[in-house]
């Protein structure tokens, strides 16, 4: 088996079948955590549902991290925040508004947008790079989060710096043949989306179901987080 | 005839000494020999050496080894075999610039069997190749265009009666080195593209012993293959080949590369459409669809037609046609880094029930093992 035969591989069939696990894997967990079931809320509602949701994104993802030392997270371990700021968005960076991964989405999904000059999404994966070896090294070093790290974190961690190395590798054609990084690359790739669904890196979905979740709950009872 | 060397031919034939030389010098730049190495550290015969002068010792002396091998060398007779071809690969040889066919007939080879070129046809031109085939046995240069049919006993193309798989092997079986021209002969393809009704292989899936060149291509680019005829002349061996037995010396790099638009792509500068105003700017075509990157080939900088432009150039994405599976690699116009295959829309759906299915199985059997749980807990605290 040559390289082109693995790209291939990699690109095709292995590719089909680890969106599929994927697509299967997200569906069943989601499904898991709605039939989890709602205790029973008989407080009256006092505010908006849908604006306590609206202002629960806002805060999250406009107002908190560019205000960074007003919460406590901050304070405590800075490089976690700004580490694990950057990690993710150069992450959404990377997989958005990278012509490449654009044209992904395009021939999944049908449709195409505008995308970032290629120097700076690849400023951004670099970031990216950089700010998840910070985030390994602080793993490591830091006490509490030491304790309670097992296989399954230091795992998350490989399983998607893989596909973050051998993309940057690819574009700038270090060391290996392009094919040979490609193979890697979507290889990377295709043991990311297997796994997504089997961990924790499922909080790309479950982030989102929670804070609107959170949210409505603040907003019925009129209380700003 | 043909054991007269191509000089004392050249000579014959009224051909002056400045065209002679003006030809090596061809003949030099055809097999990419602008420079070499010293003979003592290339690992090439220490013959060679012999008759240098001191400065051409020191690395630059492949213009005198091109003068002393058409001194003393006869032409190469070849064989061209065409089988599940299009006579692309000859007809771009037609239009070869440097050197031409004509000179490269008159005075590089000697083509003793080509369908579309010989003049006689039937069983007069299959007896001239049985003779040529003996009396050049072990010397011929055997060239083959089309993928080889296997299914049902090769049936799918014959030539005089015979499959091409037993005339492939009869040829091979004598010849001193093998071409395989075109991404037919040398991946299979667009015969091998699926369903690849005939079973058609490349001409390396069925020759084992023997050394094949692979000069893939849709067609080979025409001065690739009189460049390794060259080398074949000027060394009396085959270049050096890459790991899909492509000549180094053409496939070394990516037509990504070389690419003159590749600045644009640095830039991250694509043009959007066919001809739009980016594409005539020269921006990056890889939206269009660009095989460039994995694409091993000399297109960019051999170029065709005489050095005068190349798809890319032209503003058409590059189809990656000297790749194996080009055909099957995905659309020729969908971006590269697109998958190749992906669910459709009735097996995604197909994961999600799966998945939602799986899940709420897995929700009521917990469900049913909590309240009967709790039941039994109840029921305890009762006893108590």
């Amino acid at each position: 088996m040559n390289w082109t035969e693995i790209l291939a591989f990699a690109r095709g069939p292995f590719f089909n079948v680890a969106l599929l696990i994927f697509i299967a894997g997200m569906v069943y967990r989601l499904v898991r955590v709605l039939f989890l079931g709602w205790s029973p809320d008989k407080v009256p509602a006092a505010g908006s549902k849908l604006g306590g949701v609206a202002l629960s994104f806002l805060k999250g993802i406009l107002i908190w991290p560019f205000i960074p030392w007003q919460k406590n997270t901050f304070s405590r371990n800075p490089l976690i925040y700004l580490a694990g700021g950057l990690f993710h968005l150069g992450l959404f960076v990377v997989i958005f508004l990278g012509v490449s991964h654009m044209l992904v989405w395009k021939s999944l999904i049908g449709i195409g947008w505008a995308t970032l000059p290629l120097p700076i999404v690849d400023w951004m994966a670099a970031v990216t790079i950089v700010a998840m070896i910070g985030l390994l090294i602080n793993r490591l070093v830091n006490p509490v989060l030491k304790l309670i790290s097992g296989p399954a974190e230091y795992l998350n961690l490989l399983i998607v710096f893989l596909p973050m190395v051998s993309g940057y590798m690819m574009t700038h054609h270090l060391w290996f043949q392009y094919e040979v990084l490609f193979s890697l690359h979507m290889l990377a790739v295709d043991v990311l989306l297997i796994w997504i669904p089997l961990s924790r890196i499922s909080h790309f979905m479950f982030y989102f179901f929670s804070k609107a979740i959170h949210g409505a709950d603040f907003g019925k009872r009129a209380v700003n987080p | 005839m043909a054991e007269d060397s191509i000089f004392d031919e050249m000579k014959k034939a009224g051909i002056s000494r400045r065209s002679f030389l003006k030809f090596c010098g061809l003949m030099a730049g055809a097999a990419g020999l602008n420079s070499l190495p010293p003979i003592t550290e290339s690992g090439l015969p220490q013959s060679l050496e012999k008759g240098l002068s001191a400065y051409n010792k020191k690395g630059f002396k492949s213009f005198d080894m091109v003068v002393k091998a058409l001194e003393t060398k006869p032409r190469v007779p070849v064989i061209w075999l065409e089988f599940q071809d299009c006579t692309g690969c000859s007809e771009a040889l037609t239009r070869s610039q440097s050197p031409t066919l004509v000179d490269l007939v008159l005075s590089q080879i000697t083509v003793e069997y080509h369908e579309t070129l010989s003049a006689a046809a039937g069983f007069q031109v299959e007896e001239a190749k049985q003779a040529a085939m003996k009396k050049y046995a072990g010397q011929y240069v055997l060239v083959v265009e089309g993928s080889l049919p296997t299914k049902d006993d090769g049936i799918y193309c014959t030539i005089g009666g015979r499959s091409s798989l037993d005339l492939l092997k009869e040829a091979a079986a004598g010849a001193a080195a093998i071409i395989a021209t075109g991404n037919c002969a040398t991946f299979g393809g667009i015969p091998h593209a699926n369903p690849n009704p005939t079973g058609a292989v490349s001409v390396s899936e069925i020759i084992k012993d023997k050394p094949v060149v692979n000069i893939p291509g849709c067609p080979a680019i025409p001065e690739v293959f009189t460049g390794i005829l060259a080398h074949f002349l000027i060394f009396g061996t085959l270049p050096e080949l890459d790991r899909l037995n492509r000549p180094k010396i053409f496939y070394g790099t990516t037509i990504h590369d070389r690419c003159l638009r590749r600045p644009f792509y640095e830039a991250g500068k694509f043009a959007e459409t066919f001809d739009d105003e980016g594409a005539r700017k020269g921006y990056c075509l890889y939206k269009l669809g660009c095989k460039g990157p994995t694409t091993y080939n000399s297109c960019a900088t051999l170029k065709w037609s005489g050095g005068l432009s190349f798809p890319i150039q032209s503003g058409h994405p590059c189809l990656g046609c000297s790749e194996p599976n080009f055909w099957d690699g995905g659309g020729f116009y969908q971006g590269q880094s697109a998958p190749l295959d992906r669910p459709t829309i009735a097996v995604a759906g197909g994961a999600v029930a799966a998945g939602a299915v799986l899940g709420v199985g897995m929700a009521l059997a917990n469900q049913g093992q909590k309240k009967s749980a709790h039941h039994s807990s109840e029921e305890a605290e009762k006893k108590d």
